[in-house]
């Protein structure tokens, strides 16, 4: 059966009566998972509910909805601390992936190499998941539980990705490593957000990575070594071999474990000096 | 001399007569022929590396609503000929690689095909299978001779006493990885049986070769066999033979007679049943004096083909006339690995051939303290050293001249890693490049006036996408004195005079000098004012030149590349090739294969690889999301120029192959780069960013 419903609540129904229900959003992480293989399953089409689409404020944060498209995110005028997510949304595919792919989907199907995970890890943002019981809210570092693990139950629906509201000096920038110029699978991924005061002092320093891990990881001792420096200059620096410790690389067709903890470690330390020479511009 | 053509329209910048038609979508590509009641073919494949099926149930396939017939070795129509194993499909129950077709469902829709094709269960009895290409193997054999028709070694002088006696030697190891041609349009075949004639609508480089090739596996006469094939999406060697899919196409037609059977092949079915470029493992030394000059060249090749059809890659074979030694030995062996057999793609032999010979070039250029430029133009022969004939315009010379003006070499810093720009390394590297100017018999064209005041110009010529459709109406209108408003030209059939397969960049030499000859005999004949319905045909003269002289086509590539000091990105900014072809026909069209050539052969330094797992003896990235070809944005300012000249022997048009020999050279002149910029000697490709990462 091929359900597209208008409202949410339909979707939900259809999920809580338990059959083998697959979501589907934009489809580029599920139709070339399983192309020339005929259904066995029944497929819900999230694209025409409405209340699943837009990017607005609700309660103090950002809500993006689940249906909303990388091109929307790319397009949106948002604030500067999400420059990382508009980042990575140009560099998600091509422009035809783009138009057709969301958030949402990026993060249920939780590929270690999902250009979205370390953005919002780096936002400190949070999913909303509903199903017939009620709806939860969880942070995204919860949520994505390892190499195309989520927290998701079976009955559930991610509805929206919310996103916290940051300070007004927040500043964030995304990087991606791959073995081509575009179009290409992430080798490594920096996601990295910065809240200085006026005089440079770090406030606040969220820094995630990608690729090098089942799921992308924030890096807690390279954040708290930075929390109070100035954002300056040099600041790449500080970047050191052991503030990567929580990251498992593996080798693969696209780079050894080894290049990748090193990229990964100078790709920060870039992520930071460019912040550097945004904050100092 | 031959008799050259006055240049009115070859020369000229025509756009593609038939860019038109495929911009809007009506030139018709193999799979789009409108049919009537066409049905749709999915194969079945095996599973294993090597052994036998011993038993397919097809039941629960043939059930499916929609399926029309399930074909195996048991129901399928019987073949002719077994001298090619590579097309002897389904006759038996033997396996020879992993993905070898074994059968075919045959039904409505698309869909349903490939639906009832993963319902089809076959047991195998597996045989171990040995799909890992190794230097150090003990059964590597030389080869009776290598593609097409080379010696498979050759020595001439003494080179270990060379080697041992020379002031600067180098001695090193480079391979290059399987790689794939992947031309956009899949492999494709429309098969119609009908009253004793096959008829196949096919995505091929040379409608002839492939009806000579299958009218005796079917055992049918040349005549009751027929290929049309008017526009092709690309080839680069692959489609330049017969292939296994042509076959089980041409199957399954006997068992719905009258009926279209569509069979495309998938991407990945690409990566196993179309042919691929071998890897290769080369070991080369060079021998010279201090000042550069070589005293001897040692070429040592191991490549892979497969057990059950041999392909012996000719990768060796420039080394005998690139530059001047008195001692030099090349040689080829392989190993028969229970894999798909390799082919041609664009360029075989000189491609992976002239990356290893170009990198070590520059290699001893380095050990003698010279230019790269210098150290080539010191080594260039005066004559071919293979043959000692003389060439028949070898301007490689001019090439590195012209392309180190325009490159702005002479800002080149003579040591590695001297250019740092905002974190980036910045090198430029050079290379040579050659390609033979082959020329295949058998190509014939005829010349018929019109009614409607214009001449029919048919030959069964192919056209991938190379430019052929308006090249061959500009040499026909300069052939005749007539507008190009005035040449209806025919190709893409194989009703249609006979031609030589596209390949060894021959197409427009032999098919051209076809039309010249009939062009020629047509106003001998018939004069300037003929009567409608006039007709003659000829047949491509024999070159009575080709004898005397060495023919090749040759070429400087030049390459910047900044590589990045902290990740080992690569980027190039710049390439140019400086190429001389003889006489250029089409500008515009040429140089979309100049630069054609010269961007995949970034792709092959960057990017290509091909990951053989010798577990299974498949192909693990067999799709394009993850063996990756260059992106757009790998691009940069990629240019092309030739030398002004005129070829006076090649043939009439003066013009000698240009389809291949963009490739040759541009994966070293990056390597060259790279080194340039770094420091650090990268001889196995591709260059990926963790080699670079010191
Ligand atoms: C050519 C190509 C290039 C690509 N390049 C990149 C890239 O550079 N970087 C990158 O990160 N990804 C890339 N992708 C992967 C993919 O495009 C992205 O992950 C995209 O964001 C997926 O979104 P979608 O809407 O298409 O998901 P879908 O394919 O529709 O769904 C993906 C998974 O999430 C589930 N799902 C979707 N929405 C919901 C929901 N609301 N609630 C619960 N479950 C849900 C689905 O059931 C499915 O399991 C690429 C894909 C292709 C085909």
């Amino acid at each position: 059966m091929y359900l597209r419903p208008s409202m949410v609540e339909e979707a939900l129904a259809a999920l809580a009566e338990g059959g083998p229900t697959t979501i589907l959003a934009g489809g580029t992480d599920y139709y070339p998972a399983r192309v020339g293989r005929p259904l066995t399953e029944d497929i819900l089409d999230i694209t025409a509910i409405a209340a699943l689409r837009g990017i607005g404020e609700r309660d103090g944060a950002l809500r993006i909805g689940a249906a909303v498209r990388w091109t929307e995110i790319a397009e949106a005028a948002l604030p500067p601390s999400l420059r990382c997510l508009q980042l990575a949304a140009r560099e998600i595919g091509g422009r035809q992936i783009q138009n057709a792919g969301t958030l949402a989907g990026n993060l249920c199907n939780a590929s270690p190499a999902a250009d979205g995970v370390p953005c919002l890890l780096a936002l400190d943002a949070e999913v909303e998941l509903a199903s017939a019981r009620g709806t939860r809210r969880l942070p995204v570092a919860e949520f994505v539980r390892g190499n195309r693990r989520t927290a998701r139950r079976p009955d559930e629906l991610m509805t929206a990705i919310i996103v916290p509201r940051c300070a007004e000096a927040a500043r964030s920038t995304f990087l991606k490593l791959g073995a081509r110029r575009y179009l290409v699978i992430s080798i490594v991924m920096v996601a990295a957000l910065i809240e200085a005061a006026p005089d440079g002092a770090i406030a606040a320093a969220r820094i995630a990575v990608g690729a090098c891990s089942a799921a992308a990881q924030r890096l807690p001792l390279l954040e708290a070594v930075l929390r109070g420096r100035r954002l300056a200059s040099g600041i790449g620096c500080l970047v050191a071999a052991e503030h990567l410790g929580e990251l498992a690389p593996i080798d693969d067709v696209r780079g050894t474990a080894a290049y990748r903890r090193e990229a990964a470690r100078r790709l920060v330390a870039r992520a930071l000096d460019e912040l550097a020479a945004e904050a100092a511009a | 001399m031959t008799r050259l053509l006055e240049p009115r329209a070859i020369g000229m910048p025509l756009e593609r007569l038939d860019g038109h038609a495929k911009v809007t979508g009506t030139a018709p590509y193999a799979f789009e022929h409108a049919l009537r009641d066409p049905l749709y073919l999915y194969p079945l494949e095996a599973a294993i590396a090597r052994g036998r099926m011993t038993a397919i149930d097809t039941a629960e396939a043939e059930a499916l609503a929609g399926v029309v017939a399930v074909m195996t070795p048991r129901n399928a129509p019987r073949l002719a000929a077994d001298d090619d194993q590579e097309l002897w499909l389904l006759q038996s129950e033997g396996i020879h690689f992993r993905g070898q077709l074994v059968g075919a469902v045959i039904a409505q829709t698309p869909e349903i095909a490939r639906h009832a094709a993963a319902l089809v269960r076959i047991a195998y009895e597996a045989e171990p299978h040995d799909a890992a290409l190794a230097a150090d193997r003990d059964d590597l054999y030389k080869p009776e001779q290598v593609n097409p028709d080379y010696a498979a070694d050759t020595d001439e002088g003494d080179v270990e006493a060379a080697l041992a006696a020379a002031d600067v030697a180098i001695d090193a190891t480079y391979t290059t990885p399987m790689e794939h041609n992947n031309p956009m349009e899949p492999h494709t075949t429309v098969a119609i049986w009908e009253g004793g004639v096959l008829t196949l609508y096919d995505s091929t480089q040379g409608a002839h070769s492939v009806r000579t090739t299958l009218a005796p596996v079917f055992g049918l006469a040349p005549d009751k066999i027929r290929i049309i094939a008017p526009y092709v999406g690309g080839g680069f060697g692959s489609k330049g033979t017969a292939h296994a899919h042509d076959v089980l196409a041409g199957l399954a037609a006997q068992m719905v007679p009258g009926r279209p059977v569509k069979f495309a092949l998938t991407r990945q079915q690409m990566f196993w049943l179309a042919g691929y470029r071998t890897p290769t493992i080369q070991r080369i030394r060079l021998g010279a004096g201090r000042d550069g000059r070589l005293t001897a060249i040692v070429h040592e090749v191991i490549e892979q083909t497969a057990r059950f059809k041999e392909f012996a890659e000719q990768t060796a074979t420039s080394t005998r006339i690139m530059y001047a030694s008195p001692n030099r030995r090349t040689s080829h062996r392989l190993a028969k690995l229970d894999v798909p057999v390799p082919s041609w793609m664009r360029a075989p032999g000189e491609t992976p051939g002239m990356f290893a010979g170009e990198v070590a070039m520059d290699e001893l250029a380095v050990a003698c303290g010279l230019d790269p430029i210098a150290l080539r133009i010191r080594n260039d022969p005066a004559a071919d050293p293979q043959s000692g004939k003389p060439w028949s315009g070898r301007k490689l010379v001019e090439c590195l001249r012209e392309g180190a003006r325009r490159f702005g070499w002479d800002r080149r810093a003579p040591n590695p890693a001297a250019r740092r720009e905002d974190g980036w390394l910045v090198g430029m590297g050079v290379a040579s490049s050659t390609y033979p100017a082959y020329a295949l018999p058998g190509s014939r064209a005829t010349i018929r006036y019109g009614e409607d005041q214009r001449y029919v110009v048919r030959i069964g010529a192919a056209d991938i996408g190379t430019g052929t459709w308006t090249a061959l109406t500009q040499i026909a209108a300069d052939a005749l004195g007539c507008p190009i408003e005035a040449v209806r030209l025919e190709i893409g059939d194989s009703a249609l005079p006979h031609a030589s397969v596209e390949g060894g960049s021959s197409g427009i030499n032999c098919w051209g000098s076809a039309i010249v000859a009939a062009a020629r005999a047509f106003r001998g004949q018939h004069g300037a004012a003929p009567v409608p319905g006039a007709e003659i045909g000829a047949e491509m003269p024999e070159d009575p030149e080709a004898q005397r002289f060495a023919m090749h086509s040759f070429g400087a590539q030049f390459a910047e590349v900044r590589v990045n000091a902290d990740t080992g990105e690569i980027r190039v900014p710049r390439m140019l090739g400086v190429f001389s072809a003889g006489r250029i026909i089409n500008p515009r069209t040429a140089r979309s294969q100049f630069i054609g050539g010269m961007t995949m052969g970034l792709s092959m330094a960057l990017h290509e690889e091909s990951v053989l797992d010798p577990r299974f003896g498949h192909v693990v990235n067999h799709d394009l999301a993850s063996y990756h070809i260059a992106a757009h944005a790998d691009i940069g300012d990629i240019d092309a120029v030739w030398l002004d000249e005129v070829d006076p022997h090649s043939n009439p048009m003066g013009s000698r192959g240009i389809g291949e020999i963009g490739i040759v050279g541009a994966a070293a002149a990056i390597a060259n780069a790279a080194w340039h910029a770094t420091g650090i000697r990268i001889r196995d490709l591709p260059i990926t960013p963790d080699k670079l990462l010191a």
